[in-house]
């Protein structure tokens, strides 16, 4: 009992690679991958190992550094979220083909739904494709040793490996033992679970294997179908085939794509995604799986308890109103201050954004694009070109965060300086990666192990490439940073060159951890409020309060942190000091 | 035996510790546990869903009308889970109001379940910090006794999940929360 800890997925991941000797650990933040490389080196220190432990600028980065070390010898893994391995994609499909002459795990982490990304993608897909060894974890146990096993794997033969994880693996907690060390080549925990005849067969991998489980206890139908679950996706063991040739119906449960059903190929008593009884997009939760896993099971004459949600439950709710509550920027958050400058400097403009919390921003209409990491800087150039061969100047407001900046935008900005491209990018430089959980940026000047590093100005980048107009100042001044944007795109039209580069900078508050600031007094929106709720709509944050009875809008005391901005946005307020002068 | 918990909230509330102190519990008592966490983008004020599995499961996922327990750390986030809770189940929400809508109500009724508002915010507040209402909350379900969930375990394991110096403050809240229990049961 003493040894066991409760873990969540990406740190059983972490314990598995320490215990399987991984002498080399590159990643780029990413949810759900984020917590893996924070893991390494805790376990690297409880377990007394030598670990070189980086946080890469990108993930190609990552996965090159971590290539080298297994070209020369080391045992090397590199972690990235699924659309990571886009940008990782280069030495990916190269790595296939060089002399690896230890061992190099690559550990992707996928996200159904997508919850916290931009777009799902199946990395057991790409893997597979390429023909790049594939494993899939089902829990996060299962991961610590497919971590290990994988290594060992790749180790042996010389080639590249992929770790697939979900975010509900990654992020499940579960209770994982610290004793028994992972054998270097433990078996798989996979092949035949349930041997119920031939009717009807299950074919599962990942996290969907205990959904399906835990569905078919429900439903009372674990002595009722055969199942088989999948760890080893590419290249797939030949028990697969001879029990999908022994059922007679057969359902593959898998995300995020269509993998172990195209390899299985046979569409006449496949039910999956190519014959509709699978959807296309979105987690398999335990309720679409059971909603599956029922449909099925009548189609094969099996099963009779049936679930039938009461839908009382949802008229008795719609009777009751509460506030939905999407996503927002914490109160006092900078980028908030920055998205309405942008917005106030020029209401009509073209606002490319990019990945980062920074993309709620188009609650404030100042978003029109998220596409990916950079992509923002890339699509202001493409929407330059496009506005400026019919004719007008169209003002172009890019916003890019400070670690995505580095991530991904530093050859476009160069490009564009080159090119001359007039638009205005606003960099919102918080001093860290905030939405990942606050890793180091380049411009940090510290490791991922707390050490010191050179730091590298983001000002000093853009200088370097040869951008004239050139601002950094403090997103808080509203009425200075609204000024500077504009400025911004004056300077465009009157030098017919640009991009301009404004660096708003300041501390995110989580990061920074300043809480409230007690040296400044809130601004009293309550005594001058009209009701006009412009703040609400123009700003949005989440300390505003607007109490209906009364008509105004107040601001909750618990959430406010007393950045003061609001005085700026709401027009009482302004009208006030303009008539004091 | 098994159950299936759902804890829910905003950001902020304590959700995640009193879910870890849940599966901390189950585990020091000798069973199989889980959680699968389910956040916002917001770290601040949005919602948070936290599922706890104890028992023989293998998935950390609640299904609809499967959840034998809801413990809702915000009122509002009750009614937009309400849809996990199976006939006959518990409901805990923390709140202000000594009712629910009467729809509600209603549909509570005909289903059976349980539904107890507690003003956990109070609770915590008049015994050590509001910031502790997620403990007002464990303590008041301590008092169903339901699987490893008493009041002993579950103070154990919350001195093993919290820091020393603010142990006795929580444990003081979880016991003010088991007290309005008893006193209402």
């Amino acid at each position: 009992m003493s040894n066991v800890e409760v873990m969540i997925g990406n740190q059983a991941i972490a314990l598995g690679l320490v215990e399987a000797g991984i002498d080399l650990a590159s990643a780029y933040p990413g949810t759900p991958s984020s917590e893996i490389l924070p893991a390494v080196i805790d376990f690297k220190r409880r377990m007394g190992r030598n670990i070189h432990i980086e946080w890469s600028v990108n993930e190609r980065v990552a996965m090159e550094v971590a290539l080298g070390a297994a070209m020369a010898g080391k045992k090397a893994a590199c972690m990235m979220k699924q659309v990571g391995l886009n940008v990782a994609f280069p030495p990916f499909i190269k790595s296939r083909a060089v002399p690896i002459r230890s061992g190099l795990l690559i550990v992707s982490c996928d996200d159904p739904g997508p919850q916290s990304s931009q777009t799902e993608q199946d990395s057991r897909l790409i893997a597979t494709l390429f023909g790049v060894p594939v494993f899939d974890a089902s829990s996060p146990g299962d991961a610590r040793s497919l971590a290990s096993w994988a290594l060992a794997y790749s180790v042996e033969r010389q080639t590249p490996v992929v770790l697939r994880s979900t975010h509900r693996v990654s992020h499940a907690r579960e209770a994982v033992s610290l004793d028994t060390p992972t054998p270097e080549k433990g078996s798989l925990d996979e092949g035949l679970k349930l041997s119920n005849g031939n009717g009807l067969g299950i074919v599962t991998s990942g996290m969907s294997y205990n959904v399906v489980m835990d569905v078919l206890d429900e439903l009372g139908l674990e002595k009722v179908v055969s199942l088989f679950k999948v760890a080893q996706i590419f290249p797939l063991q030949a028990g697969l085939f001879a029990f999908v040739r022994s059922m007679e119906h057969v359902v593959v449960l898998e995300e995020t794509d269509e993998v172990l059903e195209a390899l299985i190929g046979d569409r006449s008593k496949v039910f999956g995604r190519s014959t509709g009884y699978v959807p296309r997009q979105g987690e398999l939760t335990y309720d679409v799986i059971r909603g599956i896993v029922q449909v099925v099971a009548e189609k094969a004459g099996v099963g009779a308890k049936f679930f039938s949600p009461d839908r009382a439950i949802e008229e008795a709710v719609s009777t009751v109103s509460f506030a939905p509550r999407p996503p927002k920027l914490c109160a006092g958050c900078p980028h908030r201050a920055s998205f309405y400058a942008m917005r106030q400097a020029f209401p009509k403009a073209v606002f490319p954004g990019d990945i980062g919390c920074y993309t709620l921003g188009i609650s404030q209409g100042a978003v029109d694009t998220c596409v990916d990491m950079g992509g923002s800087v890339g699509l202001a150039a493409g929407f330059y070109e496009a506005f400026h061969q019919d004719g007008p100047f169209m003002p172009i407001v890019a916003s890019i965060g400070d670690s995505t900046f580095f991530h991904a935008a530093l050859p476009l900005l160069y490009d564009s300086v080159k090119k001359g491209k007039q638009y205005i990018l606003v960099i919102m430089d918080n001093g860290t990666t905030a939405m990942t959980g606050m890793q180091p940026t380049p411009q940090s000047g510290r490791r991922a192990e707390g050490t010191s590093e050179y730091a590298i100005p983001i000002e000093e980048a853009a200088k370097g490439f040869g951008v004239e107009f050139l601002r950094v100042l403090d997103p808080y001044d509203i009425p200075g940073m609204i000024k500077a944007v504009k400025e911004a795109g004056a300077d465009l039209k009157q030098r017919g060159r640009g991009p301009a580069v404004i660096v708003a900078r300041h501390p995110c508050l989580l990061y920074a951890k300043t809480g409230k600031n007690m040296s400044v007094q809130p601004p009293d929106l309550t005594a001058d409020c009209n009701g006009c709720k412009r703040c609400i709509d123009l700003y949005g944050c989440p300390a505003f309060l607007f109490d209906e009875s009364e008509g105004r809008i107040k601001l909750d005391d618990a959430l406010c942190v007393n950045c003061a901005t609001c005085q700026f946005v709401c027009p009482q307020k302004k009208k006030g000091r303009r008539e004091r002068g | 035996m098994k159950w299936e918990i759902v804890c829910t909230g905003i950001g902020g509330r304590g959700v995640l510790l009193a879910s870890a102190v849940l599966i901390e519990t189950a585990i020091s008592a000798g069973y199989r546990a889980m959680a699968s966490d389910e956040l916002g983008m917001s770290q601040r004020g949005g919602s948070v869903v936290s599922l706890v599995k104890v028992g023989t499961f293998r998935s950390p996922f609640v299904g609809r009308e499967n959840a034998d327990v809801i413990l809702s750390f915000e009122e509002s986030e009750f009614y937009r889970n309400l849809s996990f809770l199976k006939k006959g189940g518990l409901a805990i929400v923390n709140s202000r109001r000594s009712a629910v809508p009467s729809p509600v109500d209603a549909l509570l009724l005909a289903r059976k379940a349980g539904c107890f508002l507690v003003n956990a915010d109070e609770i915590a507040g008049r015994t050590g910090s509001i910031q502790a209402s997620n403990m007002a909350m464990l303590g008041f379900f301590s008092a169903f006794a339901i699987g490893p969930y008493s009041i002993e375990n579950i103070v154990g394991a919350l001195e093993r999940k919290v820091a020393q110096r603010l142990f006795a403050m929580n444990k003081a809240v979880c016991e003010a929360g088991r007290n309005e229990a008893l006193q209402r049961l």
